[in-house]
């Protein structure tokens, strides 16, 4: 397979350190804590079936996944990480659409805003004129017997959340379904 | 009228104040701390009998006039599409798209795809063709000599939002026939694939390039929107619809009526739905507030429902409610209708009075 040629030579970059590849002349397997513990039992195994029957393979040791080493080799790839180079001209248009689009946003975000608050005034000024309207309609003084009870009816919050229908929450789609719209649902 | 104002004037009371007057607590509490309280109490009393003096025409000649209170109910339909995309919008996803391909690692086939399965062959394939794995943004490699090329020209079509459904949803077509070293026995299986959508894909007739159809999508602009239905709620899809009613006077209104006893705007709310679009709408009135107002003064006064009483006007209060399903029906309204429409925001500017639109048109939704 081409493929193993061509990642064999990374093989060896990516293979787990171990004992076995390091030189002989390494500091760290000489005086190592670990490596001395490990390297007793390699001397004189003790109970030995294990390590015996262990495949000796031509790397030394388990063969690593394909997918991993393939995982690895991408992750660190040489073209890792990719540089954006811009020409002069082509940096200053970036930098322009860019601005562009801050600018495209901000009209959007306050085009919502307003309408928010449109929205709000127009529920407040409407509640407004309940709370002064009395039985007869007529705007009076805060505070008349009959006045604004409209207005405290409306202000209540209890059981505004009840039967909430669940069709509520259905979201925006990109593109409308086959049957369209119930038009013909009965109660 | 809230609790706090009351409990403060409990206390205003209890401190020897005069409950009612245009001073607020806190004033009063600072003025009675003052050496010169009894002028400032004067003074307050003058108020006091200066606001009375300004209600009290209204209250003493107002037991022969009164409004009309009407709730007017604001069915609307949401949208049930996104919006459209502003053409800057399209242009700047389109450029983005791009730049992160410069920037993305490349693509790793030997891990996505077994070497020479039919998948994989059709993978290079495609890639032949377009040069980048990515499937919807046009022909561009940013790997090679042209890496630097990645911006389009203005009006081009890979920015357009029906150009990119169309490239994916051609990616999703697999051939039936498959790769060529394994066609033999698919030939039966193929006509079925096809025939199940038929006449909605272009048909490729030749042996080999037979694909499977994939299902293509229900456009965005339906037959309502072309044909004008203004009755329909297929029309407008990624817009706010809203139910206006022509009533007695011929005008085109959102559907209102009186409130009826102690009813509240809520109750009248539902009450006004059914008794103008009947039974068979899906709907939710939301929330217990109006959501607008509306006051108009007759030209001339009329009578009013009780003996010796007159009606200056009406006022309108507007409840928010949705339609979730069903259509409106006037045919055993008992609101007087004679005719209905679902509109969008602006169409509604149209069919109003400029004054009605004054006063409905904070509430509505822009979109």
């Amino acid at each position: 397979m081409r493929r193993s040629t061509i990642l064999h030579s990374f093989y060896s970059a990516f293979r787990p350190l171990s004992t076995r590849t390091l030189p002989a002349n390494c500091l760290r397997k000489s005086f190592s804590p670990i490596t001395q513990s490990l390297r007793a039992p390699n001397a004189a195994p003790f109970s030995s079936s294990s390590r015996l029957l262990a495949r000796k393979g031509k790397g030394g040791g388990q063969k690593k996944d394909n997918r991993i080493t393939q995982i690895r080799y991408h992750l660190t790839h040489q073209k890792t990480p990719r540089p954006l180079r811009f020409s002069r001209l082509r940096a200053l248009r970036h930098w322009t659409i860019h601005r562009a689009w801050q600018l495209f946003r901000a009209k959007q975000r306050t085009a919502e805003q307003l309408e928010l608050e449109r929205q709000y005034n127009s529920m407040r000024e409407a509640c407004e004129a309940l709370r002064l309207m009395d039985e007869r309609g007529m705007s009076g003084q805060e505070g008349g017997r009959e006045v604004g009870r409209l207005y405290r009816i409306a202000m209540e919050k209890k059981g505004i959340w009840d039967n909430v229908p669940i069709e509520y929450a259905r979201i925006q789609m990109d593109y409308p379904s086959r049957e369209g719209w119930n038009h013909e649902w009965t109660r | 009228m809230n609790t706090g104002q009351r409990s403060a004037r409990q206390i205003a009371l209890k401190a020897g104040w005069p409950a009612k007057g245009p001073v607020c607590f806190s004033c009063q509490h600072q003025i009675s701390r003052r050496t010169y309280a009894i002028a400032a109490a004067a003074a307050v009393e003058t108020q006091t009998q200066a606001n009375l003096s300004h209600i009290l025409p209204v209250t003493s000649t107002s037991s022969q006039q009164a409004y009309q209170v009407r709730a007017g109910v604001v069915l609307s339909r949401p949208p049930l599409l996104t919006r459209d995309l502003h053409p800057f919008e399209k242009a700047f996803y389109l450029y983005q798209r791009r730049l992160n391909e410069r920037l993305a690692l490349p693509f790793t086939r030997y891990f996505y795809f077994k070497k020479g399965t039919p998948t994989d062959v059709e993978w290079k394939r495609k890639v032949k063709a377009r040069l980048t794995p990515a499937r919807d943004i046009g022909v561009y490699n940013a790997y090679g000599d042209e890496g630097w090329n990645d911006e389009v020209l203005v009006g081009a079509k890979e920015a357009e939002t029906e150009w990119q459904v169309e490239s994916l949803l051609k990616d999703a077509e697999a051939p039936i026939t498959g790769i060529p070293g394994q066609e033999s026995e698919n030939g039966a299986g193929a006509p079925n694939g096809v025939e199940f959508d038929g006449e909605q894909t272009p048909g490729v007739s030749s042996e080999k390039g037979k694909v499977e159809a994939v299902e293509r999508l229900m456009p965005r602009v339906t037959t309502a929107d072309r044909k004008g239905d203004m009755k329909s709620l297929d029309r407008l899809l990624q817009r706010s619809l809203y139910l206006l009613v022509k009533n007695k006077e011929g005008r085109w209104t959102f559907p209102d009526d009186r409130l009826m006893g102690k009813e509240n705007l809520h109750q009248a709310a539902e009450r006004v739905l059914v008794q103008a679009g009947g039974l068979n709408m899906n709907t939710w009135v939301v929330g217990n507030a109006p959501i607008g107002y509306y006051s108009f003064d007759f030209p001339t006064r009329r009578p009013g429902l009780q003996k010796n009483a007159e009606e200056l006007g009406e006022k309108v209060f507007f409840m928010k409610a949705r339609i979730m399903a069903g259509q409106a029906n006037l045919t055993e309204n008992k609101l007087g209708l004679s005719d209905f429409k679902w509109l969008a925001k602006e169409e509604i500017q149209s069919a109003v009075t400029p004054r009605y639109w004054n006063a409905v048109r904070n509430m509505l939704a822009e979109r």
